[in-house]
């Protein structure tokens, strides 16, 4: 909410109408001979155009008869893996990928062959020989070129096309020569040298990411454009919407301020082959009648929409020329309804039931390479013989690479019997890299000079002061401090850092955590972002993917479920699925709620540190959370970092010396020991460290137990070891948290304790979470969270009877199988 | 089909026996009734034979193996027929009760099938043990399991280990160290200041080292013999001893032996002793009797225990109800027992010290004159035998005449009777034995 935005209610009031532009639909009329003679096109561009489709065709072809009848040309091979094909497609794929340039990014969908193709194809014509030697000699070392460069003798492009087609199929077919050493598969398969970037598995998936990859360009003054091939029924999907309210934020046009200032380089390509699966999108699961009415609901400009005839590879091309430039005036975003059709099922095992065979028949009958082909012929182009060549040569090509692909010798799997962890050691990127980008940071004035800084300057940094007395909350150096400490540090060490989120800026942030981040940055590097998480997320990841480090904000940690696959699926895959060419230097900040009930309070951390490839930390004092701020800050890996709402304001009681002044990181996965003692060990994640530290001086003053307690602090990864040896010394274990108790990641932590410190217990470790509840009122917390007095009643229950104990909460046997029995 | 060979069971308190020797080997071939092994239990030594005929598929245990009753030993069977299923269990159990029951589980129908509904606490029962007190308790050498918990459910913990281990007397650090040392062991109380154990108070649980100059070979004790000494050491240690000697005057027993032997009956002068000494004991029920700690244990019948010197070393077997025996009955028990202790065929059930109430050891054959034999506890006397010697009497009117005497030697446990009764109970054997009226 910036001021320099009035709103004036007259204004806002006062009667009128919204009007809409009409929007173009199938506008291109030219033939090939009237292009030529505009020369919008050599000769031999429109030759090539011809062989792109080809190529693709072919491509397709075979992937079919491998899914169909288990095997090419003869040769037998079963790829049990999916094949989502696009033959039918491929005019709208080249027409697309025509005009593009390596500065130029597309993102893709499950269904995205035929575009890896276009636009890698469209790439070897653009790079000299040299440019193409470097890029594929440097790629995995040189493994992937060095099997197609075997008898081969054609060309540098020849070998290069061949590169091209091998390095997609051996990655199709999981080879560790593929373009993401087989990890990421047909539907996730890309190659950036050439501009080609993450197609994804899941609908929609590229909707909120390319956004982010575009955010990426203009942040950090990156010339081209990216563009989402996205399929016509991914538009029914909130993350695809969530995107585009992202790309079209007035904010680019209105605030962002100088060479900031207008649209984000973005296209929609809506490859419109008209279903969906089996449903099909206009007139039975969508309403749209024509998908490029969707822009109309987006912005003033419609995002410049129109349908194209995706059938003809000239009509997508005139096009994209036409937009492009609408993108380099900074007129961007746009969409584009690319009209096509699809001749194989959604995948092989689909029969098309839902279509006829006449409608099949007749777009087959107006197949976009044949007709293409006959007006080559007829604009005295090419020769019936010179496009029968062609086919022959790909053909040719197709099957050397088929052979290649299939050849357990030439192309072998990653062995993961002789090497059972590689896997393993590509999950997390570990590396600790100062910046990601070599240009000056943009900041408003010099740290020194920053309201907050000098605020901060004026603080005590522990609880107590000199004199030991305890100090004011003003004056109090608070948890939120210690993470904006570590912040604004980055934001002066690394120019591509951003952050972003629902109110990050003017207001700074709901919990003051960015408080003087505003006077500091200008608006590109920290921004409101729409109430839309997986916007917020995905953005992040296209942002990370191309380089950038980001740190996007979930405002409560419940708002998790509104960017459930981002986190789940995208966040913590892309390192992996990419064979380790992708990084991930993501801090996603999360703030876990209190007082605000059953969807504003839950401590979901659980989830997360259930996901394979996310590192997830929870520090609950300023001194760790600007050591793990720094940490994660510093890194390539995902991290999601949890904060207490509870806690915000709370000072350092445990660092001797306060919190250091000065940039310093804590080790990931380092559990610490906040209180010594002899007789219990109380592990604690989150914000319930205060209400065990409360327990430990009662079991101390009523019943003369020396409670140890440990505060988790990382959840992934974890070191077991400190919590060992102060098992040993204590025999016992309490693990204590607010996540509710069923599932929770306390679970995970009793069971490996039980295994690796068996012989030290002296009783099951006991786990006290939250009851398997709603969050109730804030007033009705206490009958929710663990309380001190939980922890001691467990104690006395499960672990060692306390003398005079009488207990106000039920932990015994009996009550926990009938809390199981009823689901509770 | 295979046929296994187990251990067998000698006797209701028997729960293992040592493989003493193999006689045959896995391969060999047996005929029936060949001998298989020899294995011994605490007191007596027996022999397996071959009940089936056919080829040794398999020996589970090596000689010297201490082996639970009712497991498979050996299985006897074809060539190449397989053996799997019938090797016995890694550390099977020699818990007899658990064996028994087994068949009994595999074939009992599960006619019910209520839920039981949870009443008390499940992790914990009152035997329970937490991992730690266990590790505690192996350390300091203490039955976790016998202590009192005060866990959850009356679980044991590290607590109540601690807590015993404290109960134990103080150490001195010297005494300490030594004991981790390993080879000696404190005694209940100690010797120093405040009951204090020191080191002079450790005692030896191994055999000191001792001066060697090579003439000598080292030969480990038989089970058996372990269980002498421990039993005798043990009778001394804990009872108060004494012996009283007296002579009874053998002439009429001495007549009834040539009785006996004229009509052809094999009655020992042993046999007389022995029934003339069941006769005392019905009149001294005290003697007859058992001394267990804070009472008396009196037996109705005698239980009589005899002590036999065999090539395993001493054993005790005993002839029950022997008051009900005649003379030729009691002889008969007699030298069946004798015989089953040399041949090793006894039941342990016969030979064990609670099963006699009261033991005659007869060492006159041996022309041994006085001895004191050693009480086989719980009993609370053993009488001893002794040779027959000639010895002056006055036969009255001046007359002196050389007469046969036979020692008898009554050790006595002064715990249970006094010097009064003892000396009363031994003058009545004599008088039974100079007076004995049997018929032959």
């Amino acid at each position: 909410m910036p001021k320099a935005q009035f709103i004036d209610p007259v204004k806002v009031r006062a009667k009128g109408e919204v009007t809409f532009s009409p929007i173009p639909v199938n506008v291109y009329s030219k033939s090939v001979k009237e292009e030529l003679d505009l020369k919008h096109f050599t000769q031999e561009d429109l030759v090539r155009i011809y062989r792109d489709m080809v190529v693709i065709r072919e491509f397709e072809t075979m992937l079919h008869a491998v899914k169909t009848t288990g095997g090419y040309n003869g040769i037998e091979y079963n790829n049990p893996g999916p094949a989502h094909l696009s033959a039918g497609q491929e005019a709208a794929a080249v027409g697309m990928a025509y005009t593009l340039t390596l500065d130029d990014y597309i993102f893709g969908s499950h269904r995205s062959h035929g575009e890896i193709l276009a636009k890698g194809l469209r790439s070897i014509e653009q790079l000299s020989d040299a440019e193409l030697d470097k890029i594929m000699n440097e790629f995995w070392n040189g493994a992937t070129v060095h099997v197609v460069k075997k008898n081969f003798s054609g060309s540098t492009k020849e070998l290069a096309i061949r590169f091209l087609l091998y390095g997609a199929l051996a990655e199709i077919f999981a080879r560790e020569t593929g373009f993401n050493k087989g990890l990421g598969g047909s539907m996730h398969t890309f190659f950036t040298p050439f501009g080609i970037y993450p197609n994804n598995a899941i609908v929609g998936g590229s909707g909120s990411i390319a956004v982010g990859a575009a955010l990426y360009k203009k942040v950090n003054r990156k010339k081209g454009l990216v563009i989402a091939n996205l399929g016509d029924a991914s538009m029914a999907c909130g993350p695809v919407w969530e995107g585009l309210t992202f790309a079209a934020m007035d904010q680019f046009t209105q605030l962002w301020e100088g060479d900031m200032k207008g649209g984000l380089p973005f296209v929609l390509n809506i490859m419109n082959n008209q279903y969906g699966m089996g449903g099909q999108t206009c007139g039975e699961t969508m309403g749209y009648e024509v998908a490029a009415r969707i822009g109309a609901g987006v912005n003033p400009q419609q995002m410049h929409a129109e349908r194209v005839d995706g059938y003809n590879p000239l009509a997508v091309i005139d096009a994209y020329r036409r937009k492009k430039e609408l993108i380099e005036k900074g007129e961007g975003p746009v969409l584009l309804d690319v009209l096509t059709y699809r001749y194989s099922g959604h995948s092989p095992s689909d029969a098309s039931s839902y279509r006829t065979k006449e409608e099949m028949e007749l777009w087959e009958a107006n197949d976009c390479i044949t007709t293409f082909g006959k007006e080559l012929i007829e604009a005295g182009i090419a020769k019936q013989d010179d496009l029968d060549i062609i086919w022959k040569e790909i053909k040719e090509a197709m099957f050397d690479t088929f052979k290649l692909a299939i050849d357990d010798e030439l192309s072998p799997r990653m062995d993961l019997n002789k090497n059972p962890e590689l896997l393993g050691t590509m999950i997390f990127s570990n590396e600790s890299i100062d910046s990601f980008s070599d240009a000056t940071p943009d900041v408003n004035h010099p740290m020194e000079e920053n309201p907050r800084v000098k605020q901060i300057a004026g603080k005590v940094r522990f609880v107590t002061d000199k004199e030991g007395k305890p100090v004011s909350k003003m004056k109090q150096y608070q948890l939120r401090d210690g993470i904006f400490e570590a912040l604004i540090d980055r934001f002066y060490k690394d120019a591509s850092l951003v952050a972003y989120g629902e109110e990050n800026r003017d207001w700074g942030g709901a919990f003051a955590v960015y408080r003087g981040l505003t006077e500091a940055l200008p608006y590109h590097r920290l921004f409101n972002s729409p109430i839309a998480e997986a916007s917020i997320v995905g953005t992040a990841i296209g942002y990370a993917m191309c380089g950038g480090r980001v740190v996007p904000e979930i405002m409560y940690c419940d708002f998790l479920g509104r960017c459930g696959d981002e986190v789940f699926n995208q966040l913590p895959k892309w390192q992996a699925m990419s064979g380790n060419l992708l990084k991930m230097p993501i801090v996603l900040r999360v703030s876990v709620g209190s007082k605000y009930g059953a969807q504003h309070s839950q401590d979901w951390t659980s989830l997360v540190a259930h996901i394979p490839g996310l590192k997830v930390v929870f520090p609950v004092t300023p001194y760790d959370a600007k050591g793990l701020m720094n940490a994660a800050l510093q890194g390539s890996d995902p991290v999601v970092f949890f904060e207490s709402q509870r806690i915000y304001e709370i000072g350092e009681m445990f660092h001797e010396g306060g919190v250091p002044e000065g940039y310093y990181e804590i080790p990931f996965g380092e559990p610490d020991v906040k209180r010594a003692g002899k007789d219990i060990t109380i592990l604690t994640i989150g914000a319930t460290l205060y209400r065990a530290l409360d327990a430990a001086k009662e079991l101390e003053e009523k019943y003369g137990m020396s409670a140890e307690i440990i505060d988790a602090r990382s959840l992934v990864p974890f070191n077991y070891e400190p919590v060992l040896e102060s098992l040993k010394k204590t025999g016992r274990i309490v693990i204590a948290s607010d996540a509710s108790t069923r599932g929770s990641f306390l679970n995970d932590l009793a069971r490996n304790i039980t295994e690796l410190g068996f012989d030290y217990l002296d009783a099951p470790p006991v786990v006290v979470g939250s009851r398997n509840w709603i969050t109730p009122a804030y007033e009705l917390e206490d009958a929710f969270f663990p309380q001190p007095s939980w922890i001691i009643d467990a104690i006395h229950e499960k672990i060692v009877p306390l003398k005079g104990h009488v207990p106000t909460s039920n932990f015994t046997d009996a009550e926990q199988i009938r809390r199981a029995k009823a689901g509770i | 089909m295979a046929t296994v060979v187990i251990m067998p069971k000698q006797g209701q308190s028997v729960e293992s026996c040592i493989l003493t020797e193999l006689k045959k080997k896995k391969g060999d071939k047996v005929a029936i009734g060949d001998l298989l092994f020899a294995y011994e239990t605490d007191k007596a030594s027996f022999e397996e034979e071959a009940k089936v005929a056919g080829e040794v598929l398999e020996v589970f245990y090596n000689e010297g193996d201490e082996i639970p009753v009712l497991v498979n030993v050996l299985v006897i069977g074809e060539p190449g027929e397989s053996i799997e299923g019938l090797r016995p269990e890694a550390g099977a159990s020699a818990s007899v009760e658990a064996v028994d029951e087994k068949p009994q589980e595999a074939s009992a129908p599960q006619k019910e099938t209520i839920i039981p509904q949870p009443q008390v606490a499940y992790s914990s029962t009152a035997s329970a043990v937490s991992p730690r007190a266990r590790a505690l308790a192996d350390k300091h050498a203490i039955n976790a399991a016998s202590l009192k918990g005060s866990g959850p459910g009356g679980r044991v913990i590290a607590d109540d280990v601690e807590a015993a281990v404290n109960a134990l007397p103080r150490t001195t650090p010297l005494a300490k160290a030594m004991i981790k040392e390993g080879g000696l062991h404190a005694p209940a109380a100690g010797d120093g200041l405040a009951g204090m154990v020191r080191s002079s108070g450790l005692s030896a649980t191994v055999s000191q080292p001792t001066m060697t100059d090579g003439d000598s070979t080292v030969k480990p004790l038989t089970n058996m013999r372990k269980l002498i000494a421990r039993s005798m050491h043990a009778s001394l240690q804990n009872s108060a001893q004494l012996t009283h000697h007296l002579g009874a005057d053998a002439r009429r027993i001495m007549e009834l032996r040539k009785v006996a032997k004229a009509n052809g009956l094999n009655v020992t002068i042993n046999d007389l002793v022995c029934f003339a000494v069941v006769r005392a004991l019905k009149q001294y029920p005290q003697v007859n009797a058992h001394f267990e700690g804070d009472s008396m244990r009196l037996f109705n019948h005698v239980h009589l225990g005899l002590a036999v010197d065999t090539d395993r070393g001493l054993m005790v077997p005993v002839v029950r109800d022997a008051d009900l025996l005649s003379i030729e009955g009691l002889a008969t028990r007699l030298k069946e027992v004798a015989e089953a202790c040399k041949s090793g065929s006894i039941s342990p059930d016969l030979l064990s010290p609670v099963a006699a109430s009261f033991t005659v050891s007869n060492l006159g054959n041996y022309g041994v004159e006085m001895f004191t034999p050693v009480i086989n506890l719980p009993q609370v006397a053993i009488l001893g035998v002794n040779t027959i010697v000639p010895r002056p009497k006055d036969l009255g009117g001046g007359v002196y005449a050389f007469v046969p005497y036979m020692g008898l030697s009554l050790t006595y446990d002064h715990r249970a009777l006094d010097g009064g009764e003892a000396t009363r109970f031994l003058k009545q054997i004599a008088i039974e034995i100079e007076n004995l009226n049997v018929e032959l």
